[in-house]
């Protein structure tokens, strides 16, 4: 199909718009003032990697994208935040359930791999494998934009 | 000798004659009320189970004695004829007149599926079909597709020309592929997802040489796994990177959001504060700068080697902009 990638769209914006997001997040911890006397460094770990993917889904496009939303949402829920999500034009996702059972039918090879990808990617749970895949190549793609900026981030921050 | 004839009548059915006379034969030959001659066909089963009616019906079980006086399908597994059983498989199946698979060589032969209530023309398809049967090779698929047609047009005999155009996705089964609506879903379904699996290949580094779904699958999830850990691998790192001092941000945050898309002339103030070449160049507006820096003397003699490193890397060797300034100054006031 030559018109396939013009039915994809994974575009992902800049690598800038990925740092300013992420050190928004952390300014904003830092504001907390958790880190001057934190009982384990495993707090401070969770906390930053949870700003990590917040700040991640934010700056791939917020609530448009099906994995974004189910990130912000989950992260919502454990902060007791009241998120507003905007109603999206096209038909949610049906349950999973009734997808699952038909989609268990279909060439069982694709659909174990599907199985655990849908564990990886959040909000893979209510998708079918098609979507999934599209789901995974944006997420992919915020995932090593997310990398490449903390990388950075670590690579100035540590002491030479 | 009376099965024989018919026999042979049967088989240059295939040639000589129109579909439709070809089916009001086999409801005969399966109705022997109709047609006294048949009556006596019935008879004589044996003749017919051994003879030459096997290689054009193939009826392997068919028991004639069985089937007397009745219009079952049980015996004729390919040429099924009763209607309702055709109806009940799945969708009703409707063809479109294509000007292509008339003209074209009786070697491929292709079927049109649409899924719709509608009424359905019947005589173009009857037409094709007896051109394609003088060129097209006998097969036994072809016979049960050809089969499935003849009863669809046998129940719906309207001689309707035109098609009523729907919004569903027209798709053409292939030859030697079944034609079940729901085969077609799937194949669809799958063409899909192996064209993702395409482009998800692009993204994920060294997929080239993997063939296969189940290993191109594997290494998917490898890689988001390996991206995770990554990510989770450098959080740990930068908590575990000493807090910076203390200082007042909140403010110089403030404006520095407010002021990201705004570009400036640099001021010698700048320069002289200390800051780094790149901020030279960078767009920043000036009143911010002059209040921003004022809170930055104390860091920036702390941090210069470090801020020049953090901002080249994430240029990366681009051309400067007014990010760099905001960056550096967000870098600043992190302390985590």
């Amino acid at each position: 199909m030559a018109s396939a990638d013009k039915t994809i769209n994974t575009d992902v914006p800049e690598k800038d718009v990925f740092a300013i997001h992420f050190l928004q997040s952390l300014s904003n911890l830092r504001i907390q003032n958790l880190f001057n006397s934190p009982d384990t460094t495993n707090y401070r770990v969770r906390k930053i990697k949870k700003a990590a993917y917040v700040s991640m889904a934010r700056a791939a496009g917020g609530t448009s994208r099906l994995w974004s939303r189910a990130l912000l949402r989950r992260a919502a829920k454990g902060n007791n935040k009241i998120v507003r999500f905007p109603r999206r034009k096209r038909k949610v996702t049906w349950k999973i359930s009734s997808k699952r059972r038909r989609s268990d039918q279909r060439a069982p090879v694709v659909e174990d791999a599907a199985e655990r990808l849908r564990n990886l990617v959040p909000g893979g749970g209510g998708m079918e494998t098609s979507k999934l895949m599209e789901e995974t190549a944006h997420y992919i793609k915020c995932l090593s934009m997310q990398v490449k900026v903390m990388q950075c981030l670590v690579d100035g921050l540590s002491p030479k | 000798m009376n099965g024989a004839i018919e026999a042979d009548l049967l088989l240059d059915y295939n040639t000589d004659m129109s579909v439709l006379e070809r089916q009001r034969a086999h409801l005969k030959y399966l109705n022997p009320g109709f047609d006294s001659p048949l009556a006596g066909f019935f008879s004589d089963s044996s003749m017919i189970n051994g003879g030459v009616i096997d290689g054009f019906l193939g009826t392997d079980g068919l028991n004639l004695p069985m089937i007397y006086g009745q219009t079952t399908v049980e015996g004729d597994p390919r040429l099924s004829i009763s209607p309702e059983t055709m109806i009940g498989t799945g969708n009703f199946k409707k063809r479109k007149f294509d000007t292509e698979t008339k003209d074209c060589d009786g070697k491929k032969k292709k079927i049109l599926m649409m899924n719709r209530e509608d009424e359905v023309e019947e005589e173009d398809e009857k037409s094709k079909l007896t051109e394609q049967n003088n060129g097209s090779t006998k097969s036994i698929k072809k016979m049960k597709n050809k089969a499935k047609k003849e009863e669809n047009s046998y129940s719906n005999d309207s001689s309707k020309v035109t098609i009523q155009k729907t919004d569903y996705i027209h798709v053409r089964a292939r030859r030697g592929q079944a034609t079940d609506s729901h085969s077609i879903a799937e194949r669809v379904r799958r063409e899909k997802i192996s064209e993702r699996m395409k482009f998800l290949q692009d993204l994920v580094p060294g997929c080239d040489k993997i063939t296969g779904k189940a290993g191109m699958l594997d290494e998917i999830i490898n890689y988001v796994q390996s991206l995770q850990r990554q990510i989770e691998f450098l959080s740990m790192k930068l908590a575990v990177v000493n807090p910076r001092p203390d200082f007042d941000m909140d403010d110089i945050f403030a404006k520095e959001v407010a002021s990201t898309p705004m570009t400036v002339v640099p001021s010698p103030e700048m320069v002289n504060s200390g800051y780094s070449h790149e901020m030279v160049n960078s767009g920043y507006s000036n009143e911010m700068v002059s209040s921003g820096y004022l809170h930055f003397n104390p860091m920036q003699q702390v941090d210069t080697t470090s801020s020049d490193p953090l901002s080249s890397c994430f240029n990366n060797g681009q051309a400067p902009s007014m990010w760099d300034s905001h960056v550096q100054n967000l870098y600043g006031s992190l302390g985590v």
